[in-house]
């Protein structure tokens, strides 16, 4: 039977794996918080690089990046800031497990913050829908019952580890 | 919280210490020290009864109740 803290635990064997994905998440939320910076210069950029004195073009300069690609770049960044947000969350939850100490009032805000940043950026993908039909940008902007079921679920955590905070306090100043 | 703990009140007229009366009725200091200083959130039964039967007391020496307009949970 797998132990509930401790090495060799369900938590500490998530605990590594949370710690890979945000490591992964960071490297893809680095290289697109970039990606948003640089791509509305990318035009400009080429075409002052174009004109600068012994710099000549063949044919005509066609910088192919567009509005659509950065609503893709958009969808993307929110989506992995929502992740690495939760994950960060989820490190911090699970660090208070394997200290013994999981129902605490800061458990119940976290579950609760994890809960709105889903909701948030699931909600962004209306957002990102019109900006899509504006552009034409092809992404994934369909909602998703099961998703806000799953966020509902979060919101019912958070609110169970409210009380289960309160019934511990009140356990540890029971004399 | 409405209700307030006069234990050192009680000490003090028996002469006692809370080292002593930790000892008599086998509840921890640190134990006790929560219920002193109004901390605590909950008394048992069996402590309370203890408490009392050491101190020869009533429950009422040790607990008051005065209203401070507060809801019952505030937290």
């Amino acid at each position: 039977m797998i132990r509930a803290i401790g090495k060799g635990s369900l938590a500490s064997i998530l605990a590594v794996g949370l710690h890979i994905v945000r490591v992964i998440v960071w490297i893809a939320f680095a290289g697109l918080s970039a990606a948003i910076v640089a791509i509305p210069l990318i035009p400009p950029f080429a075409h002052w690089l174009a004109g600068l004195d012994g710099v000549s073009v063949n044919g005509d300069l066609d910088v192919d990046v567009g509005a659509d690609d950065f609503v893709v770049v958009l969808r993307n960044f929110i989506s992995f800031g929502v992740a690495l947000y939760v994950v960060e969350r989820l490190l911090e939850l699970l660090k208070t497990l394997r200290f013994g100490t999981p129902f605490v009032k800061e458990n119940a805000i976290r579950f609760r913050n994890v809960g709105i940043a889903l909701l948030v950026g699931e909600l962004s993908k209306i957002f990102i829908g019109i900006l899509a039909m504006i552009t034409g940008a092809d992404v994934d902007a369909d909602l998703d019952l099961m998703i806000f079921i799953a966020i509902a679920a979060v919101f019912v955590l958070a609110e169970v580890f409210r009380e289960g905070a309160r019934m511990k306090e009140e356990q540890d100043l029971t004399v | 919280m409405s209700i307030s703990v006069k234990l050192d009140r009680v000490l003090l007229d028996r002469g006692m210490s809370l080292t002593e009366l930790s000892e008599r009725v086998g509840v921890t200091i640190a134990n006790l020290s929560i219920l002193k200083t109004g901390k605590a959130k909950a008394i048992r039964f069996s402590t309370l009864e203890a408490i009392c039967k050491e101190l020869q007391c009533q429950p009422g020496d040790i607990l008051f109740f005065e209203d401070d307009g507060r809801p019952i949970r505030d937290d």
